[in-house]
């Protein structure tokens, strides 16, 4: 009776032998999943300078750029003129509510004249772009 | 003699196992190093909202004030200054204290005018609160 009364203590073996296929699958899937920035497309661009320039705490819905050479870039694609920039846009902020979701990343070659690089400004501002002009700060 | 050299020469087969009881560490130390050692990209910036609208054929009000850039430098209120004395000027008007319709500042520039020159101005009247509006050439 007593003997059966006792519990049998039985070592439990947490299994850990497909631990490691976890962790590499979990590897490759972030890998294969994760996007290289848009922002890193092969536009060269020499940033402007400033004191005032600060961490950028809004998420942009688009990236504009335009190039040392005058080429005007829309997410990373090449783009005809500024007319597409505001169309591209305004298309994108269709179906905004808040401020918050106006922002648009403007990065722009420091030694272009104005006839370049301002009706790119006026178009995102027709669209009702905010604009984030990316520089760097001054050491 | 001779036998015990035949006996030296012959290999032995071992069983070639890999270790792979630390594959898992390895794997989890490898995502913890990623997780703790990556940085979000975050650019820097200046944000400016320009008002859209049509070319208005209003007189423009004496008091608002006037940014004019061109390839020589920059003036302010018809007065050069460098980008320090503007940023002075600019934080003299004490924007931010004013409501929103009477902080823009006019920004006017010149054919050739270079983008770092804008920047400049735009760092300088958003850092003090200011609304940009530019000014169309006739």
């Amino acid at each position: 009776m007593r003997k059966s009364q006792r519990k049998k203590r039985r070592s439990v073996p947490v299994p850990i032998a497909s631990m490691g296929d976890i962790a590499f699958l979990l590897i490759i899937f972030f890998l294969v999943c994760s996007e290289v920035s848009k922002d890193k497309a092969n536009v060269r661009v020499t940033l402007p300078e400033s004191e005032k320039v600060e961490k950028m705490e809004a998420t942009v819905v688009a990236r504009i750029a335009v190039s040392e050479d005058g080429e005007i870039y829309f997410d990373g694609v090449r783009v005809d003129g500024a007319k597409d920039v505001e169309w591209g846009v305004r298309a994108l902020l269709t179906n905004t509510v808040t401020d918050d979701q106006r922002h648009v990343q403007f990065k722009c070659d420091a030694n272009l004249p104005k006839e370049t690089f301002e009706p790119v400004l006026k178009a995102i501002a027709e669209a009702g772009g905010i604009i984030e002009a990316v520089g760097e700060k001054t050491n | 003699m001779f036998k015990k050299r035949k006996q030296g020469r012959t290999k032995k087969h071992r069983k070639g196992d890999i270790p792979t009881g630390s594959f898992s560490d390895i794997a989890f130390l490898l995502i913890i190093y990623f997780l703790v050692a990556t940085t979000l990209v975050k650019v820097k910036s200046i944000t400016a909202d320009l008002p859209a609208g049509e070319k208005s054929n209003q007189t423009q009000s004496e008091k608002t004030p006037v940014i004019r850039l061109s390839t020589n430098g920059i003036r302010f209120n018809d007065k050069d200054v460098d980008v320090e004395l503007l940023n002075e000027r600019l934080a003299a008007l004490e924007l931010l204290e004013k409501e929103e319709s009477k902080r823009t500042i006019m920004l006017e520039s010149e054919k050739g005018t270079p983008y770092d020159l804008y920047f400049q101005a735009f760092a300088a009247i958003s850092s003090n609160g200011g609304l940009v509006a530019l000014v169309e050439e006739e």
